[in-house]
């Protein structure tokens, strides 16, 4: 082994991981500047930012950051620290203002980051403040479909790199529609879980019949959805595929069923085909015949924080997130559609979702049992379907055999790994973008 | 043997001499939200759910820091994405789920201590009545899990057979993150 890999937490051979990582503050820290000061972070949408002057407060792992459009209309991510002592600059959650204020002594900054004014500059600085190098510390901001990613480091290479193959799918969901999708939420609450085991979680398909049997049982009583059982999970044709630590499940199968999402019911079932139906041709040409008709995005998550869609995994120390939960609808749906996607959403998922309600007393304990001394000696087992997976003919990425495996959280770890280990990007892999994007739909939508 | 309990003078709701109508339908109220606070605590969660019209709204916006002066846009409003945004089906569908035995954020039940008050009454047109309710509810879920949920509710209740029905509650939450591991109680 190299020995100048500080991380070695995942044993490949056997699919063991030290707890360690779930717990360990000096880890922790590490993954700040390591992971969240250096890979591309959804912080936003540009749908929460539509007019000139719209501010959205966010942040990047720990650091508060407003993401504004100036007046303009170009996005910026600030770091909210006024550059004098470090009070904050926004305390609000959205808005519109083309300046901020520090609280502290009223240095102004305007939207785009520049330092703008400064009491006493003559009286008290005798002119000799550098204005122009004190504005707001400034990440990297680039967008996908009006998803807006940001990044610390000036040596990321392009987020259409950093999605890489993985775009291919993400595009059947956020690049469907000429109009673009439109965020609603957050939704925000704080859980005692390490951040890692939310993002391994989100496309972690074992789990499903277990933790969620009580849900999907009164919600095909109550609504007609599908019963669920592992016998059904085991057997399903939907497929994973893995680019660059990135998660994709997706359903394979050209019957044109729409997509089967939160809200769809037998009631509303016709709706969503009608939706599907009519907005196909659009869907074709945009994506063409192969993604329109084949493919259709699951679970997935976007290393390292953006979970199922459109929601993060905030870190707030090892032993606990901040969840934020978002819901993206077709800005062009019929507004009954968005109704009951929006409905059938914070009904299943968000800090009261009859689903995601039962995840957590798991995930925490998975994160104190990882706290424990005597249980860090007995490391987790991930080795479900170990070396059952590989390229495949007709899909990018690398593709598990199976629906339910632990590639995922494999793949997780080893990507996480090698961001630790790295000296710089220079050390990061990225796979070379390899799928036909057929269709019109591109980066910018 | 327990005293047989002494017969009010007037069952109906005529208010006693010296009783304002507006004394006497806030009389009537405040024992709904007590004997309400009561089935929540006691986890008799299906006679819970008649207190509710089959048309309820059950709505608990999300509330944001917004600077005082647009204090407008401090509560989400209906058609954003909501913490609840329930109909009566999604109700009884919450509380059948209690009764499958896998519901794992409430198995272990949580315990609850409902405190309600600051009740405010306000006729509305038709026979409905605004009802408004501050509360305080303590959780205690699993061995050391608590949390304390303070807010307040909005309700509009409609007279019906049996005594009165909330046709439309909103919660509102003193809080913008949650500080709770999840939301698996009844507000």
């Amino acid at each position: 082994m190299d020995n100048r890999r500080k991380y070695a937490v995942l044993d490949p051979a056997t699919g063991k991981i030290d707890r360690r990582i779930f717990s360990d503050r000096a880890v922790y820290d590490d993954e700040m500047e390591k992971i969240f000061g250096r890979a591309w972070l959804m912080i936003g949408h540009e749908s929460l930012v539509p007019r000139p002057d719209d501010f959205f407060h966010t942040y990047m792992g720990e650091d508060p950051v407003i993401l504004t459009r100036d007046g303009g209309g170009d996005l910026h991510a600030l770091l909210n620290m006024c550059r004098h002592r470090g009070n904050r600059v926004v305390r609000c959650d959205d808005g519109n203002a083309n300046r901020f204020l520090c609280t502290y002594h009223g240095w102004t900054y305007r939207n785009d980051g520049a330092l703008d004014h400064v009491p006493g500059k003559a009286e008290a600085y005798y002119d000799a403040l550098d204005r122009d190098a004190l504005g707001l510390v400034k990440a990297r901001v680039e967008t996908y479909a009006g998803i807006v990613f940001a990044t610390w480091a000036e040596d990321a290479p392009s987020l259409e790199a950093y999605l890489g193959d993985a775009r291919w799918y993400l595009d059947t969901v956020f690049n469907r529609r000429d109009g673009g999708m439109q965020a609603l939420g957050p939704m925000k609450w704080l859980e005692p879980v390490n951040w890692k085991t939310m993002a391994d979680n989100c496309s972690d398909n074992y789990h499903v019949p277990t933790s969620h049997l009580s849900s999907a049982r009164v919600q095909s009583t109550f609504l007609g959805r599908p019963r669920l059982s592992h016998k059904d999970q085991f057997e399903s044709p939907n497929k994973h595929a893995f680019v660059n630590g990135h998660s994709i499940t997706f359903r394979d199968a050209d019957d044109n069923v729409p997509r089967y999402v939160h809200g769809v019911s037998s009631e509303t079932f016709q709706m969503f085909q009608d939706y599907h139906d009519a907005t196909m041709p659009e869907v074709e040409r945009r994506l063409g015949a192969l993604r329109a008709h084949r493919v259709q995005l699951g679970n997935h998550s976007i290393f390292p924080n953006g979970i199922l869609g459109f929601r993060l995994a905030l870190p707030r120390g090892p032993l606990q997130t901040e969840f934020w939960h978002f819901v993206l609808v077709d800005r062009e749906a019929p507004e009954a559609l968005k109704r009951v996607i929006r409905i059938g959403s914070q009904a299943n998922n968000g800090a009261a979702g009859m689903f995601e309600q039962d995840d957590v007393d798991n995930w925490r304990q998975v994160t104190s049992a990882s706290a424990s001394r005597l249980g860090r000696r007995y490391p987790q087992d991930l080795s479900m379907g170990l070396g059952h997976a590989g390229p495949h003919p007709d899909y990018p990425g690398l593709v598990s055999e199976r629906y339910i495996s632990e590639n995922n959280q494999r793949l997780f770890y080893q990507r996480w790994e090698e961001f630790m280990n790295a000296e710089s990007w220079a050390d990061v892999t990225i796979e070379p973008i390899k799928a036909r994007f057929e269709g019109t739909a591109t980066m910018q939508g | 043997m327990k005293k047989k309990r002494a017969r009010p003078a007037s069952r109906k709701a005529e208010a006693p001499l010296g009783v304002t109508p507006a004394q006497a339908l806030w009389l009537e109220l405040m024992p709904f939200y007590i004997r309400e606070a009561w089935l929540l605590d006691e986890r008799r969660l299906t006679e819970w759910l008649e207190l509710f019209t089959d048309d309820v709204l059950y709505f608990m916006p999300r509330r944001k820091n917004v600077p005082r002066r647009e204090l407008h846009r401090e509560l989400t409003p209906l058609g954003d994405l909501a913490i609840l945004e329930e109909d009566k089906r999604y109700l009884a569908m919450r509380v059948a789920r209690l009764d499958t035995g896998m519901a794992w954020a409430e198995d272990p039940p949580s315990r609850t201590r409902h405190l309600v008050g600051n009740l405010e009454v306000t006729p509305l047109e038709g026979g409905e009545v605004q009802a408004r309710t501050a509360f305080l509810v303590y959780r205690s879920h699993l061995e050391t899990d608590h949390q304390i949920l303070s807010g307040y509710r909005e309700d509009v209740l409609r007279r019906a057979e049996g005594g009165w029905k909330i046709a439309r509650r909103t919660i509102v939450l003193d809080a913008n993150v949650l500080l709770d591991k999840n939301l698996s109680v009844f507000l």
